[in-house]
């Protein structure tokens, strides 16, 4: 790869993992608000310690490994992986909030791809078919569409989300701004292994189990005082 | 005989296998059941090796036929397979438990297998209210459940897992599980859940993750299943779960459009059960329009 077409790709890939995507990120803490409401996350070393707990299993044995599974299938046009993979996602958001999470972010990323017009023909069509789109399904389309590399891919998608979920602890503990980046300099020295270990995972050892996090993310739905939307 | 090679760690000393020298179990069950002339009948049943069925029973009436799995080995061991296959025909209703704690033994380089498929046909309804699972350390297992309703059938479905005996303070600490959880309707996925849980020991275990088990021994689930559910679960029915408190234990109750799911962690298989039937009696009616009774193998 030559250097003019590797920057190329490094803008596609910061635009599509940056915080100013407008896809409504920062309005979910995906449960670490009530984490914080009841007291398992209270300071810096907890909220570090609950992220790395959801970045290191949910996330990284299986939004990542069926991320990759979707860029994988979007650059040969296998429509019929990517509508599994998608209904596989969706099925595996087991809360109320966990699920209009996704399906909101995939919406608005899928209108943004509309209005951008960077989507082909025959994934235009895929996605009209499509009623309930997974943010992951919406956005390695646009990912495979900009040529971004897999495992580049795979990374950046990992930090938006670690980002997000490091913003969201700085608002809900509080905790300070120096806190924060500390917490992603931290985590972040993991997202390349983690990334890695997640494109070469087979589907049968894919795990979404994390029962706490999910009762979490329940007792989020009736929390009394809110700043976030899951 | 399958062997599929597990830890090979676990293997290392006899004593570690529980049935060491012991041939494998392998059991399958099949069960129709049928609605005639307002009674749901167990039209078939059909039986290979020990899992099997006892009489059937009618405590509330015949439009609901209750009835006991039973695995006379009492637990099972690496190597072992159990499969129950459940349909239900259109209309008919069945519930099924089971008399004791399922245990899982250690295993000795070897995993063991539960499968569970169930098919509910239009109108019918099944409930599986088995008794908890008792996972020893270093047993190995592979947990494969398959559910498969139609557009108006229901499901009601508990699950407790124990992890190690805790009344002897043992500790989860080299087994591992794997359990894969399918629901579909209309032959459209609406749930899935892939559960890895690794013993204490591994390095990726997720027994004391804040996010995972957060350090209890204890994870129950009840999982409601019906097309349209929310809107047949009212906000009265959701208020009435939520404020169904678990001792020593925290719960959520979330409703999503065909699947209500409640979790439980805490440290108790008793607290577990009281409050999964608590929420079984508030939602009963909700999915099946009718008041529930609890099977009297949950009372003993």
């Amino acid at each position: 790869m030559n250097h003019s077409t590797h920057s190329f790709n490094l803008s596609r890939l910061l635009q599509l993992a940056s915080p100013a995507l407008p896809v409504g990120a920062y309005t979910y803490s995906q449960g670490l608000e009530w984490a914080v409401e009841c007291g398992w996350v209270h300071n810096e070393q907890s909220a570090q310690d609950w992220i790395d707990s959801v970045l290191s299993h949910a996330f990284s044995s299986f939004e990542l490994p069926l991320l990759q599974q979707q860029l994988m299938a979007w650059s040969s046009n296998d429509f019929s992986s990517i509508k599994r993979l998608n209904q596989k996602f969706v099925a595996s958001r087991e809360t109320a909030e966990m699920r209009a999470e996704t399906l909101q972010m995939g919406y608005s990323l899928l209108r943004l791809a509309n209005d951008l017009d960077l989507l082909a023909n025959d994934h235009k069509a895929f996605f009209e078919d499509t009623v309930e789109c997974a943010y992951p399904t919406a956005w390695s389309a646009v990912a495979t569409r900009w040529k971004v590399d897999v495992t580049d891919a795979l990374q950046a998608y990992a930090w938006s989300w670690l980002e997000n979920q490091v913003m969201a602890a700085i608002k809900a503990v509080p905790l300070g701004q120096t806190a924060g980046q500390r917490i992603l300099f931290n985590l972040g020295a993991k997202i390349q292994t983690i990334s890695i270990a997640a494109s070469v995972l087979d589907e049968c050892e894919w795990s979404n189990y994390s029962p706490a996090l999910s009762i979490a993310s329940s007792l989020h739905e009736t929390q009394y005082s809110r700043l976030f939307r899951s | 005989m399958t062997s599929i090679a597990c830890h090979q760690d676990l293997a290392s000393s006899p004593a570690n296998n529980l049935c060491a020298g012991l041939p494998a179990w392998h059991g399958s069950l099949q069960l129709d059941f049928a609605h005639q002339m307002d009674k749901t009948i167990l039209a078939r049943r059909q039986h290979n090796g020990p899992l099997l069925v006892q009489k059937v029973l009618y405590p509330e009436g015949p439009a609901v036929c209750h009835s006991i799995v039973v695995h006379p080995p009492g637990g099972i061991a690496g190597g072992d397979q159990l499969t129950l296959q459940v349909n239900c025909q259109p209309q008919a209703h069945a519930l099924l438990s089971t008399p004791g704690a399922g245990k899982w033994y250690r295993s000795a380089n070897k995993v063991a297998r539960q499968t569970l498929h169930f098919e509910l046909d239009q109108g019918a309804m099944l409930e599986w209210l088995p008794q908890e699972n008792i996972f020893f350390d270093q047993s190995c297992v592979e947990l494969d459940t398959k559910i498969s309703l139609a557009s108006t059938s229901g499901f009601i479905g508990f699950d407790i897992t124990c992890l190690g005996r805790t009344a002897s303070h043992e500790i989860y600490n080299q087994g591992q599980i794997r359990s894969k959880t399918e629901v579909c309707i209309d032959g459209e996925l609406v749930w899935y859940e892939a559960n890895r849980i690794l013993g204490r020991s591994h390095p990726n275990s997720n027994l004391s993750t804040l996010s995972g088990l957060a350090n209890h021994t204890v994870s129950a689930t009840i999982l409601c299943v019906k097309h349209g559910l929310n809107k047949q679960v009212n906000d009265a029915h959701l208020v009435a779960c939520r404020s169904c408190p678990a001792e020593n234990g925290i719960v959520g109750i979330t409703m999503l459009p065909h699947v209500l799911l409640g979790r439980y962690l805490g440290h108790s298989s008793a607290s577990a059960r009281d409050w999964l039937l608590k929420i079984w009696e508030i939602l009963r009616p909700a999915l099946a329009d009718r008041d529930a009774e609890t099977p009297r193998i949950w009372r003993t």
